[in-house]
């Protein structure tokens, strides 16, 4: 369902193979400098972020909760 | 339906990205189905960036960012990256680039501070309590503890029968306090704690709203609860009241920016705390995903963990009300101010014994005072008053270039933030001002290798934006090393490239007729052309008198630079101005040495010049008087051939005439004397000794204003001896007077020797001329005695006009040596001492 970025990226009907380029492209870049940076993001992440970044959620509230859901498991459902 | 499909796809990415980040978890879980929520909530937050959306200066952060970390090859990669990436465009690429790098650059922060600490030393204001992950250490501890306690009671079980009807008797009981507590209030808790958060935002909820006239969230009159949770509800919501009015003034300074000036520093305060109210965003994401779990009732035993009451929220927010509250505080203090004063109000604050508070203040004060100590570093290093706003504690204000150094700019004190004392200030406003001054003055490029020098030996902290609020140790290291470059640069341009010394040395040597050959022959030539009225004199030929001085003195070995500077300078004259009068010398200083010898300095040089001109011409004229006076022997030849009362009167008069000169020479050569060596002469070794030691302009500064003084107040120009200064004025006059007196007297003996001498030739040609014998010794005869009485005559004007000379002089100077002790310079009393060495005008008066 997920499988690659440009699917995400782009309406499934309207893909055209220059799109796709581009958009491979500049996945490749955005890998490029995440690694510079030492995010520690694998590529397949990385493109599920910049989809949501592209859906117009707020970076801010997305790094909050990278940092979150990294530091500790999600919190537990309570014991009964 | 074209919005429920963008719903579903924002859904699976998110539900793949909780996947990615936790992989162990698998899908279908309930732990899974929990993060998916708590995502979800986090993703719907009011949580916005602190800065404005700028991709560029955001790719620009990142690459400092880097380069600071000591990284500068991944800079260099990265700048390339961006620039292939921000260029990509068209259909498929990326739109919201920004919004990317923002993350990137987030995600990589976070990850760093998580590494370097996995403690609660986090960098964020609210990241303490965030980090701390409190629902889930809860979950951890109770349950642990529950543990225990069952391992107890099970322990216990088979000794302690009846404890389990005193327990049953206990969970009754709580029960009924349960369905008590559920009778009296209408308003389930979690709902409340749902209106408290909201309020904490700043938005009414459904039950607590703002109340106007309370001036705070108010739970509503209408809702039955229990006093307790009433009083609970509104201590809370304390919290978003202050957030409030931090939110408010944050939008208000942003909204005004453009069109008024909040100012750099006002911005920066504003980011700070836009930045803290993002952190303050984060808490309150998470304790909505913790509001959502059910309240458990206190009658049922079980933890539930993760849940939210209004207690538990009062403790949670119990930081975060401290710092909210400061920060309304900083901004009701803040609103009117602006600059250094806004950095000064914001550090009184800082003085607290708190150390919460303290490290809060200090984080808030770093991020306001960047601007400002940027401000500092280019100031002191470049010179550059980079103050758009006004903000920065000193000013410039356009100037000539002759008074940049002592106007140009000055220390705003209103803008001087009180952590930075005002010596430093003094130091850094002199610091910039001497490379303003090199720059614009002196034409120089020197002292960016002296800035460049300091900047080297202090260190890191000279990057832009290296400094910052409480390193004052940092900042003072890099005002003394730059100073100290700076000023010895400038000093070195001064004494070498603009000869500083020598000019001031020239100036004593010509102004302070200090050069005694020069004086004489210049006295010399001018002399006659300046006893005409002074509308007659042409100060052309005047100046070429000054150039055939130079030129036959030994003044021609000098700098011709220095001799092109000296000029002739005729005063503004009135009718009966005698040339004498209106003469005067000027040096003509130039930038920059005008910063020292401006208007008014030269103006005092040319009082003193002008006195000493005076005392110049008196003593120049008594010489002459005394050169008349010299041919001796051929007024005693014609005084023995006299006869009678003639020859007494004429010896008494030459005799009066050579007493008072003697007077007047005795009291002008001392003054003289002191004048040179007692006044200028100490005064000029002292100005070089305080010269060499001088480390900065306004020490050279100070030095010359003292020489200046010294010289004024010693040679009786001061305030003090105005009267004393008529007086010795007054005596000179009558020098003068005497002088022309003397020179008559003389010329009139002249005069009747040249007569005597035709008279005696006439008698011995009367044996030639026999026939003429008659005629010539009746003339003869008739000739001498006309010839008596006639220098009798004149013997007698130049007696009385002599004597009253005499009397007027030795009043005059009674009157000045009686004045002279009470003069305060101590050196005044060496001239006394002088004048009056054998006692002999002390007595005088004693006689009288």
């Amino acid at each position: 369902m997920l499988g690659s970025w440009q699917v995400l990226l782009i309406q499934p009907y309207n893909m055209d193979p220059e799109a796709a380029r581009i958009a491979r492209e500049s996945l490749d870049l955005a890998f490029h400098m995440s690694n510079i940076l030492d995010t520690g993001l694998d590529r397949h992440t990385l493109s599920i972020l910049i989809a949501l970044c592209e859906q117009g959620i707020n970076p801010e509230a997305l790094a909050a909760l990278i940092k979150e859901l990294r530091r500790e498991p999600p919190p537990k459902p309570g014991v009964p | 339906m074209d919005e429920q499909q963008d719903h579903q796809t924002l859904l699976d990415l998110v539900k793949e990205l909780v996947h990615r980040l936790n992989p162990s978890t698998a899908t279908t879980t309930t732990q899974f189905a929990q993060s998916l929520k708590y995502a979800t909530r986090i993703l719907a937050s009011r949580m916005t960036p602190s800065i404005a959306a700028d991709e560029s200066a955001m790719a620009e952060s990142i690459k400092r960012s880097l380069v600071n970390e000591g990284n500068s090859s991944g800079a260099l990669a990265f700048a390339d990256l961006y620039t292939k990436f921000s260029s990509k465009s068209g259909f498929g690429t990326i739109k919201n680039k920004w919004a990317v790098l923002y993350l990137l650059k987030v995600v990589a922060e976070d990850r760093k501070a998580a590494k370097k600490s996995n403690s609660r030393a986090s960098s964020g204001l609210f990241a303490s309590t965030v980090c701390g992950g409190l629902p889930v250490v809860f979950d951890e501890e109770s349950g642990g503890a529950k543990k225990v306690l069952d391992r107890n009671r099970s322990g216990s079980n088979g000794v302690l029968l009846v404890s389990k009807d005193s327990e049953n008797f206990r969970e009754i009981a709580v029960r009924e306090y349960g369905d008590l507590v559920r009778e009296e209030s209408e308003v389930s808790e979690g709902v409340l704690v749902r209106d408290v958060l909201y309020a904490c935002q700043g938005i009414d909820g459904k039950y607590v709203k703002f109340d106007k006239n309370f001036d705070g969230y108010v739970l509503l009159d209408s809702v039955k609860v229990p006093r307790a949770v009433r009083v609970m509800v509104r201590k809370v919501c304390e919290l978003g009241w202050l957030f409030m009015k931090v939110r408010d003034h944050v939008s208000e300074s942003m909204d005004r920016f453009p069109a008024e000036d909040v100012g750099t520093i006002g911005q920066a305060f504003c980011a700070a705390l836009q930045d803290e109210l993002s952190e303050y965003y984060k808490l309150l994401a998470v304790l909505e995903a913790q509001a959502n779990n059910p309240i458990p009732m206190v009658s049922e035993a079980g933890n539930s963990g993760n849940y939210l009451s209004l207690r538990r929220l009062a403790v949670w927010f119990a930081e975060p009300v401290v710092k909210m509250r400061l920060m309304a505080v900083l901004v009701d203090c803040c609103k009117v101010l602006r600059g250094g004063a806004m950095a000064g109000a914001i550090h009184v604050h800082a003085q607290h014994g708190d150390p919460l508070v303290q490290e809060f203040m200090r984080q808030l004060l770093r991020r306001v005072c960047s601007p400002l100590f940027e401000m500092v570093r280019s100031w002191v290093l470049e010179g550059e008053l980079d103050d758009i706003f006004g903000e920065f504690f000193i000013l410039g204000q356009p100037v000539k270039a002759e008074s940049l150094w002592r106007e140009g700019y000055r220390l705003h004190d209103g803008m001087l933030p009180s952590f930075i004392s005002q010596s430093l200030a003094q130091r850094i406003l002199r610091t910039g001002k001497s490379i303003n001054f090199l720059r614009v003055c002196c034409e120089d490029q020197g002292w960016a290798v002296a800035a460049e020098e300091a900047a080297a030996a202090v260190g890191t902290t000279t990057k832009r934006y290296g400094l910052g609020y409480g390193e004052t140790d940092a900042l003072e290291a890099l005002i003394a090393e730059a100073a100290k470059r700076i000023d010895r640069h400038l000093m070195d341009v001064m004494y070498k490239q603009y000869k500083f010394k020598e000019h001031c040395l020239a100036i004593k040597r010509y102004l302070l007729l200090g050069q005694g050959d020069f004086v004489q022959y210049l006295m010399d030539i001018v002399g006659p052309e300046l006893s005409e009225p002074a509308n007659t004199i042409s100060s052309f030929k005047l100046a070429g008198l000054l150039e055939s001085a130079i030129r036959s003195s030994n003044a021609q070995y000098d700098d011709a630079d220095m001799l092109d500077r000296l000029r002739v300078k005729m005063m503004p004259h009135g009718t009966g101005d005698r040339g004498w009068d209106v003469f005067s010398l000027e040096y003509d200083a130039r930038v920059p040495l005008n910063t020292v010898f401006t208007e008014s300095v030269m103006g005092r040089y040319l009082r003193i010049f002008n006195f000493l001109w005076k005392l110049r011409r008196v003593e120049h004229s008594l010489i002459g008087a005394w050169k008349t006076m010299k041919p001796n022997r051929i007024t005693s030849n014609f005084l023995t051939k006299q006869e009678g009362s003639i020859k007494f009167q004429f010896v008494s008069t030459l005799r009066r005439c050579q007493v008072l000169w003697v007077e007047m020479n005795h009291f002008v050569t001392n003054l003289q004397y002191y004048i040179m060596f007692e006044v200028l002469e100490v005064s000029w070794a002292n100005f070089v000794d305080e010269m060499e030691s001088a480390r900065d302009l306004d020490d050279l500064l100070a030095a010359h204003e003292k020489y200046l003084q010294s010289i004024v107040e010693k040679s009786l120009l001061g305030e003090r001896s105005q009267t004393l200064c008529k007086t010795l004025f007054l005596l000179f006059d009558l020098i003068l007077q005497f002088r022309s007196h003397a020179d008559r007297l003389y010329e009139g003996v002249h005069e009747l020797q040249a007569r005597t001498a035709v008279s005696a030739l006439s008698s011995q040609g009367r044996t030639k001329t026999r026939q003429k014998q008659n005629d010539e010794s009746s003339w003869g005869g008739g000739g001498r005695k006309a010839l008596t009485k006639l220098a009798g005559e004149f013997l007698q004007t130049i007696g009385q006009d002599l004597e009253k000379i005499s009397k007027d002089y030795s009043s005059s100077l009674e009157g000045f040596i009686a004045q002279l002790p009470m003069q305060q310079h101590v050196d005044l009393k060496f001239l006394l001492f002088r004048l009056d060495f054998t006692e002999f005008y002390s007595r005088l008066r004693l006689g009288k």
